[in-house]
């Protein structure tokens, strides 16, 4: 029985790994960064329950490492795609990791001993990372790889600090990147989004305004995990912020920057955000500034009205304007109008939590070149009919899900991924009968 | 650099040490102002609230002055370049519009192509001049003076249409103002309007937003504010003792009365390249701006 690649090592793509490998199916699961985990393992807490994200993400990530029917690929592309359904002929280019993951026992002393300082994706730029170095404490692998871009040794010569301490003797600067070839019958891109980078909303004055954060980088600084260790520090003056307002579609829903359709995700996510500032502090004044909170999901509408009646946040129908900064105390100033009275009115915070667009991964366009699939007019994947056929794309046998097709969230990114599963595992059946293929 | 000089009717009638200041510093700079012969009102505001086609045509006969020197024009006033960049986008826009536009014009014997570039004093100082070779004309640093950049609204809006600096974060006036060698910095009413467009409609309100932006500017430690658009120095500098004789009215307490030092731009590069102040036609300054001059001219000597 042939087996299936999966693209994207995200919760969809985690998800459809596991499906598959319990089905029996053998799966080769290739992640693009150092680990698998995806945004989820980023975030704080899940809405609408509040379950720590982590705790329902690592044990699933470590089945994926521990299944003998998963072959895990990380710091790899697809590079080539050949062949049809039934019966492609994959290329993977697995990058050195200048780690040999055999003996690494992700012990973290390279990383302690390392000179180098580097802003950390996990942290979404809230804290740091070394060059060399795991991503995060639960990564998986949990083995270390080394950023050539940004090493001594690989940039000037120099240094060496983590070879001469790495007690595996697992550094290996001569590491060289691989090419390998898989046989499989399907294929499963997961490969998620990215957020919008509000820089261009000038008003907003993200980048120039320290205090002004986009949800991600929010949502590592509540963790208990973040920079911070969950304290709300704000990033002026390390000052706890008490009064916090968040702004919905920033980018999404509007025509100017391109994005003109709904994230879908932002209103939970900011309530999920709101109410936890609340656990930490009832007293905090949290606002969320919305133009129409659009909670659809089971469960989703209750938890809002709790965030209002229960835990005291403020939802004001207003889309602000205008934020300023002081430039001695650096509070914000939100500037807004309340559509539902029709006043113009300001209030300050410590805090402004921007909730920007999901956008698709410009190496999606890479991506589609070497699947051979469409791209939708934003850029995500195209699924054949979002309507009737919502996982299965123009090619046979490669099929979507999770966010690299439009936002959604998790629970709609796990049923879809069980989904593509279906229609993969379908595929392998109706081979092995002789009927395609 | 060469240059169609338009005034315009603001600094013509009251603001004259706009244009004796620039008059001064720009052909240190290398910039060759040539006088426009015939030129009217540009149409705004008082004509374009009346006639859209009046303030069309009216724009448009100046920006054909100007063509008929073979020079792009200058303004020194944000009304004034505000009014012939969107004069010069709706005639692009609308073809009929300036084909009925172009008739006129030909009946004075003007022709009207749009095809010259209008420019900012703020564009022709930062982008085409540079602040390298302003600073390199400054022998006498403005030391520690610290002072509040006023762009003002139409040297930034609409900000669709071509505008010198960016709507949302200026920063263009700024460091201009740091190539003389003064401080500045970023406050949050510096994109606030000096409310002189509601003058004619509400005379407190108008007061009241212009004593807002300099209340806010003097308690932020500023020295001083700076604009290069005669519309804005007018409000904030020749009406300052107008908000004064209401103060305790437009903040409903007992207020301190203003003192806040208003400066044409190109009076302080003067200043900073060593000019005598009356070469500026600072004198006619009515904010309280002579302690500061002094201070300044003063370290010259």
């Amino acid at each position: 029985m042939k087996s299936v690649l999966v693209i994207g090592g995200g919760i969809a793509g985690i998800q459809a790994s596991l499906d598959l490998a319990d089905r029996g199916i053998k799966v080769h699961l290739v992640e693009k960064t150092p680990s698998i985990g995806g945004v989820m393992a980023q975030l704080d807490k899940t809405f609408p329950t509040l379950d720590c994200s982590m705790c329902i993400l690592a044990p699933k990530m470590i089945e994926c490492f521990r299944h003998p029917n998963i072959t895990l690929h990380t710091l790899s592309e697809v590079s080539k795609v050949t062949g049809s359904a039934g019966d492609f002929y994959v290329n993977i280019l697995e990058k050195a990791r200048y780690v040999d993951a055999s003996k690494c026992t992700g012990c973290g002393l390279c990383s302690e001993k390392c000179p180098v300082r580097l802003p950390s994706e996990f942290q979404a730029g809230m804290g740091t990372r070394k060059a060399i170095y795991m991503p995060f404490p639960q990564a998986v692998p949990l083995v270390a790889c080394i950023d050539s871009e940004h090493c001594l040794y690989f940039q000037k010569g120099v240094c060496r600090v983590c070879e001469k301490l790495c007690p595996a003797v697992a550094i290996d600067y001569e590491q060289q990147p691989r090419e390998v070839e898989v046989n499989v019958s399907s294929i499963i891109a997961a490969t998620g989004f990215e957020t919008y980078n509000p820089q261009e909303i000038g008003e907003y004055g993200y980048g120039r305004y320290k205090n002004v954060l986009t949800a991600l980088e929010f949502e590592r600084l509540i963790c208990a995990s973040g920079p911070t260790g969950g304290k709300l520090e704000r990033p002026s003056d390390a000052k706890i912020s008490h009064r916090i307002a968040f702004v919905q579609c920033v980018g999404s829903r509007d025509h100017r920057v391109g994005v003109p359709y709904c994230s879908s995700i932002c209103c939970m996510y900011a309530t999920k955000e709101a109410v936890l500032i609340k656990e930490h502090d009832p007293e905090s004044a949290v606002t969320v500034f919305y133009i129409d909170l659009k909670v659809f999901g089971q469960g989703f509408q209750d938890f809002v009205e709790r965030a209002r009646d229960d835990w005291g946040v403020r939802y004001i129908r207003g889309r602000p304007g205008e934020i300023r900064e002081h430039p001695f105390t650096k509070d914000l100033t939100i500037w807004y109008e309340n559509t539902d009275t029709g006043k113009v009115s300001k209030t300050e915070v410590d805090l402004v939590v921007l909730c920007t667009a999901m956008v698709p991964r410009p190496e999606n366009k890479e991506l589609a070149d070497v699947l051979g699939v469409e791209l939708d007019e934003y850029g995500f994947l195209k699924a054949q009919d979002p309507l009737s056929n919502p996982i299965e794309t123009n090619i046979p046998g490669i099929y979507v899900c999770g966010c690299c097709h439009g936002p959604r969230d998790i629970p709609e990114s796990i049923t879809e991924a069980s989904g593509a599963v279906a229609k993969a595992a379908e595929l392998i059946v109706k081979v092995a009968d002789g009927g395609e293929g | 650099m060469k240059y169609a000089l338009y005034l315009g009717c603001t600094i013509q009638a009251e603001q004259f040490g706009c244009e004796i200041s620039a008059r001064e510093v720009l052909p240190r700079l290398g910039v060759e102002l040539v006088d426009m012969e015939g030129t009217s009102c540009c149409g705004f505001p008082a004509f374009s609230s009346l006639s859209t086609i009046g303030w069309f045509y009216l724009s448009a006969r100046n920006l054909a002055l100007a063509e008929n020197l073979g020079l792009d024009i200058l303004t020194l006033c944000n009304g004034c370049y505000a009014s012939f960049v969107e004069t010069k986008h709706n005639l692009e826009e609308n073809a009929d519009l300036k084909g009925f536009i172009q008739e006129k014009l030909r009946q004075e014997g003007l022709e009207y192509t749009g095809d010259i570039r209008v420019i900012h004093i703020i564009e022709l100082l930062h982008d085409l001049i540079g602040t390298e070779k302003i600073s390199e004309t400054v022998t006498n640093p403005l030391k520690g003076i610290k002072l509040a950049a006023h762009p003002g609204c139409h040297a930034i809006r609409p900000s669709s249409l071509g505008r010198p600096d960016n709507a949302e974060n200026p920063q263009k006036l700024d460091h201009l103002i740091t190539a003389l060698g003064a401080e500045t910095m970023d406050y949050p009413e510096k994109t606030d309007c000096c409310g002189s467009m509601l003058a004619t409609a509400s005379g407190t309100t108008t007061l009241t937003i212009a004593a807002e932006k300099l209340k806010a500017v003097e308690g932020y430690g500023f020295d001083g504010l700076v604009t290069t658009c005669p519309f804005c120095f007018q409000m904030f500098d020749g009406r300052q003792g107008e908000i004064n004789d209401i103060i305790d009215f437009i903040f409903d307490t007992d207020s301190e009365e203003l003192e806040v030092p208003i400066f044409y731009y190109t009076q302080l590069l003067g200043l900073a390249m060593g000019l005598k102040p009356e070469k500026l036609g600072l004198e006619l300054n009515l904010s309280p701006v002579d302690a500061l001059v002094e201070k300044i001219a003063g370290g010259a000597k």
